[in-house]
C-alpha cells in the first residue's frame, strides 16, 4: 500500500474537517471490533480481546464471536455486519481460511483499517500466498489500510487511546520511542526487555507479512506523530529498498527530523548471486545495506541491546553540540577502558579549561586524577562525585558526560544516584551512567532509569550509544542530497542502447555510451581487419591496445583476446595474428565482430566503478580498487544511484585503499574530482536507462591530477527491450 | 438412515459441542465463521459424530469438512 509523500501530506478540502490520515484508523480508532473472538482464555482470539479491554482502550470495543452472547461480559455479535456502530478498526483473529469472508464484511461496513493477526498466508506456502493476494485485493477494493497478516498486532500508548490490539502480555509504559518489527516473536521479547529497563514506547507495531502497510508507510506516519521522537526498526526482508531509503531521508532530515535506528537481519531479497560482473557478485551481499542505510540516515546496529542503548541516549538526553566526552569515575581501570572505547567509537576526550582543573583540584583529594578521565578514587562518596560532575558539566569544552561507578564497600550508591538525578534535572548537556555490577548497584540503577538517565552495565556500551548519537547529529548537519545532474548526451547514449539486443553491449558501443555520458574514454575504433587496425593505430599514435571483439568472449585475458602496450605496426600485426589463431582453435564458434584498437593508457591506480540493478533498491553503485583489493579484501563501498558529488566523495572516503589516491611515498595525488565525477556519471547512466542490468568500468585508470583518468575497459549488460 | 434423519442428528451434535442455539444451525453454516467453532472443537465434533453415528471417520478428511451441509454429506457416505 506504500503511499506517496504527496498522499500523506494531502491538505484537507477547503471548508471540510481535515480528513483523517489512513493510518489514524489503525493507531487512533474511535471504535474497534475483534473479529473471531472466543471465550477460551489462553487462545489468541480471547487474549487479544481481553488485552484491549485491560489496557483501558478509550474507544468503543465490541467482539464479533459467532455463537457467543458475550465475551468478557461485553455483548458479542455474530457478524461484523451486525455491529450497529460505525467502526474504525477491525482486528481479525479468525483462522486464515475464513479471514477473507470477515474482511469482505468489514469492507461492506466501511471499516477503514484492519489488523490481521492470523497466520497461514504468504509465510505458509503457495496456497497461503494466493490467499494473501485475495486479501490484498479486498483491501484495495474497499480502501482498507491493512497491518499483517501474521503479526503480533499494534500498540498505542497515547493516554487518549490506550490501544493494545496485540497478544503481548502487558501494555508497555508510555514513552517517546516507536518500535516497528517484522518479527512478531521478537516483539514480545523486546517488550519484556524494555520493561526491565523502564523504557516506554509511543507506538509498537508488528507488521508481519506487510501485505498492506509497510515499514515505509509507518516511517512517514511516525515522522508526523508528535508522541514519537525516535523510530526503531527490525527488518528481515526489504521489499522496496528505494522507497525505504527515500522515506528514511525524509524522516531523518529537514523539518522535524527524527532518527531511525535499525537492525537488518538476513540477506537482501535476492541474496548473493552468480553474476559476470564484480558488482553483481558483491552487490548481492548484505554489506550493501551498511552503506545504503548510512546514506539514508539510518543508523544500523547489530543487536537489540545496541538498538535500545542508542535509542535511550537520543530519546532521553539533549543533542550534544559536539563529540567531546568527559568521564567521571571512582575506578581508574574502567576509566581508561572507557577512554579507549570512546576513542574507538569516534568520540574525542575533552580537554578541560584551567578553571575546571582548578575546581577539581580544590574539591578532590591529592591522589585523585583531575585530568580526563576524572578519577575521584575508590573511597569517593556522593559529595566528591557531585563536585566533579558540577565542574566538568560547566566546562565549555565538554559536550557530554559519562559517570562510572564501581561498588566499593564505602560507595553510597543510592546517594550518588540521587545526586546524579538532581544534577540531571538542570543539565543542558547529555549525561549517561555506568554503575558497573549486577546486584549491589540495582537500587541506584533503578533511580537512574526512572529519571530517564541512560544507564549501561558497561562504559563501552555508553560510548557506542553516544557515538551513534554523533552519527545522527552529523547526518543532520551534512548537506542534503542534491539532484543536480552533470551534463550528458542522453540522446547519443539512447540511440545506441535502444538498438542493441539483450546481452552485453559490444565493447566499442559500450565505450561510446560512456563517452556520451562524459567519461574520459581514450580514442578507440572497432576495425574490420588488421590493415584498418594498423592504419588507425598510426592515426592515434602508439603504443596501443588490441582486443578481439566477440559476443562469445566475455573474459578477454582468459581467452587471450587482448594484447597490451603494442609499440608499433609490426607488433600489432603479430599480436592480431596470434590472437585470431588462438581464438579460432580454442573457441571455433566465436563470431569475431572486429578488432578494437585504442590508445594505451599510462599506468595509474586501477579502480572499479560498477552498477547493478538490485530488485529492491534499484540501481546500486559500487566503487573500489581493482585486483586483489576487490577480489581478496573486498574493500568496496556501495551507494544508490543517482549519486551527487558529495555522495560520491563519501563513497571514495569509505574505501580504505583510497588513501593511496592522496599520494603516498612520493606518489602523485590522483584526480579525485575526476573520479567522483565518473561515479556520478555512471550513476546517472544507471538511473536513466532501466534496460541496463549491470555495468563494470574495470579498470578506470586513475592518473595523477593534471593527467587525469581514463576508461580502460567497460562491460554493459542489457535486458531485453 | 435417510438424509433428513442424518441432518437432524448432525444439528443436535453441533448444538451440543458448540453450545449454539438450534435455529442458528443451517446447512450452509460454516463451522468457524458462522458458528464460532474453535480448533479444539473441530476435533471434538469429529469424535462426537463418530460416537453419534457409530462410525469411524478418516480424521484428515473429516477435518476438511467446513460446513454443516458438507458434514451431512460426508456422514451420509460413511453410513452408506
Amino acid at each position: 500500500m506504500t503511499m506517496t509523500a504527496k498522499q500523506l501530506s494531502k491538505p484537507s478540502p477547503a471548508g471540510c474537517p481535515a480528513e483523517r490520515h489512513p493510518l489514524d484508523f489503525i493507531f487512533n480508532p474511535k471504535s474497534a471490533v475483534v473479529v473471531g473472538a472466543n471465550a477460551s482464555p489462553g487462545t489468541v482470539p480471547y487474549d487479544i480481546f481481553h488485552n484491549m479491554l485491560l489496557s483501558g482502550y478509550r474507544g468503543t470495543l465490541s467482539p464479533v464471536a459467532p455463537g457467543k452472547a458475550n465475551i468478557c461480559a461485553v455483548k458479542a455479535y455474530r457478524y461484523v455486519t451486525d455491529v450497529p456502530d460505525k467502526v474504525d478498526l477491525a482486528v481479525i483473529v479468525f483462522p486464515a481460511e475464513v479471514v477473507e469472508r470477515a474482511l469482505e464484511q468489514c469492507g461492506q461496513m466501511g471499516i477503514r483499517a484492519a489488523i490481521i493477526i492470523s497466520a497461514g498466508f504468504r509465510e505458509a506456502g503457495p496456497e497461503g500466498a494466493e490467499r494473501e493476494q485475495r486479501v490484498k485485493a479486498t483491501c484495495a477494493k474497499y480502501g482498507i489500510s491493512l497491518i499483517g497478516p501474521n503479526c503480533l498486532g499494534v500498540i498505542n500508548t497515547d493516554p487518549a487511546v490506550r490501544l493494545n490490539a496485540s497478544f503481548a502480555r502487558k501494555m508497555p509504559d508510555a514513552g517517546r520511542i516507536a518500535f516497528l518489527s517484522q518479527s512478531g516473536a521478537l516483539c514480545t521479547a523486546v517488550l519484556d526487555y524494555a520493561r526491565d529497563k523502564a523504557i516506554g514506547f509511543s507506538k509498537f507495531v508488528s507488521f508481519g507479512n506487510k501485505a498492506g502497510v509497510s515499514e515505509v508507510d509507518l516511517l512517514d506516519y511516525l515522522h508526523n506523530d508528535d508522541q514519537t521522537d525516535v523510530i526503531l526498526l527490525y527488518l528481515e526482508e526489504i521489499t522496496n529498498g528505494r522507497a525505504l531509503v527515500e522515506a528514511a531521508r525524509r524522516v531523518t532530515r529537514g523539518q522535524n527530523p527524527k532518527p531511525i535506528l535499525a537492525i537488518k537481519s538476513g540477506r537482501t531479497a535476492e541474496g548473493a548471486h552468480a553474476a559476470a560482473s564484480h558488482t553483481g557478485s558483491l552487490a548481492g551481499e548484505d554489506v550493501i545495506c551498511d552503506d545504503i542505510f548510512r546514506d539514508a540516515g539510518i543508523v544500523r546496529v547489530a543487536s537489540i541491546e545496541e538498538l535500545f542503548n542508542s535509542a535511550i541516549m537520543y530519546a532521553y538526553q539533549p543533542m550534544p553540540r559536539g563529540d567531546r566526552l568527559a568521564i567521571v569515575t571512582n575506578a581508574g581501570g574502567p576509566g581508561v577502558m572507557a577512554t579507549d572505547a570512546a576513542v574507538r567509537a569516534g568520540l574525542s576526550i575533552a580537554r578541560f579549561e584551567p578553571p575546571t582543573t582548578a575546581k577539581l583540584k580544590a574539591a578532590l583529594p591529592a591522589a585523585a586524577n583531575i585530568k580526563n578521565p576524572v578519577d575521584v578514587i575508590g573511597d569517593a562518596r556522593a559529595d566528591r562525585y557531585m563536585a566533579a560532575l558540577d565542574a566538568v558539566l560547566a566546562d565549555p569544552n565538554v559536550d557530554q558526560v559519562l559517570v562510572i561507578l564501581t561498588p566499593q564497600s564505602m560507595t553510597d550508591i543510592e546517594e550518588i544516584a540521587k545526586g546524579v538525578c538532581k544534577v540531571h534535572e538542570h543539565a543542558t548537556k547529555p549525561m549517561a551512567c555506568s554503575f558497573m555490577g549486577a546486584t549491589d548497584v540495582v537500587p541506584g540503577v533503578r533511580m537512574l532509569q526512572e529519571a530517564h538517565i541512560p544507564h549501561y552495565i558497561l562504559p563501552e556500551w555508553a560510548c557506542r550509544a553516544m557515538a551513534d548519537v554523533q552519527r545522527i547529529r552529523q547526518w543532520r548537519e551534512d548537506l542534503p542530497q542534491k539532484t543536480d545532474r552533470l551534463p550528458t548526451d542522453h540522446a547519443a547514449a539512447k540511440a545506441i542502447i535502444d538498438r542493441a539486443p539483450e546481452g552485453y553491449l559490444r565493447e566499442d558501443q559500450a565505450l561510446a555510451v560512456l563517452a556520451a555520458y562524459g567519461f574520459p574514454v581514450p580514442p578507440n575504433r572497432l576495425c574490420s581487419g588488421v590493415d584498418e587496425a594498423v592504419r588507425y593505430a598510426a592515426e592515434i599514435g602508439y603504443p596501443v591496445v588490441l582486443r578481439a571483439v566477440s559476443p562469445q568472449i566475455i573474459h578477454k585475458s582468459e581467452a587471450k583476446a587482448i594484447a597490451l602496450n603494442l609499440p608499433d605496426a609490426g607488433a600489432l600485426r603479430r599480436a592480431a595474428d596470434q590472437m585470431l589463431r588462438h581464438i579460432g582453435a580454442a573457441i571455433p564458434d566465436a563470431r569475431i565482430d572486429g578488432l578494437l584498437v585504442r590508445r594505451m593508457i599510462p599506468p595509474g591506480h586501477e579502480l572499479i566503478i560498477g552498477a547493478e540493478r538490485d530488485p529492491s533498491f534499484g540501481p546500486v553503485m559500487m566503487f573500489g580498487f581493482g585486483g586483489i583489493y576487490v577480489e581478496i579484501f573486498k574493500d568496496v563501498t556501495f551507494g544508490l544511484a543517482p549519486l551527487d558529488l558529495p555522495a560520491a566523495a563519501r563513497m571514495l572516503r569509505r574505501v580504505k585503499a583510497s588513501q593511496l589516491l592522496a599520494g603516498v611515498r612520493g606518489g602523485a595525488e590522483a584526480d579525485l574530482a575526476g573520479i567522483e565525477q565518473c561515479l556520478v556519471r555512471l550513476s546517472q547512466l544507471a538511473a536513466d536507462f532501466d534496460r541496463i542490468i549491470e555495468m563494470d568500468v574495470n579498470p578506470l585508470i586513475a592518473g595523477p591530477a593534471g593527467v587525469g583518468n581514463a576508461v580502460a575497459d567497460v562491460r554493459i549488460r542489457l535486458r531485453a527491450s | 438412515m435417510d438424509r433428513s434423519e442424518i441432518e437432524q442428528r448432525v444439528k443436535q451434535v453441533v448444538c451440543q459441542v458448540l453450545n449454539v442455539e438450534a435455529e442458528l444451525v443451517k446447512p450452509e453454516c460454516h463451522f468457524v465463521f458462522d458458528l464460532g467453532a474453535e480448533s479444539v472443537q473441530s476435533v471434538q465434533l469429529v469424535a462426537a459424530f463418530e460416537a453419534e453415528f457409530g462410525i469411524e471417520m478418516d480424521n484428515d478428511a473429516a477435518l476438511k469438512v467446513k460446513t454443516v451441509g458438507s458434514a451431512v454429506d460426508f456422514i451420509a457416505k460413511c453410513v452408506g
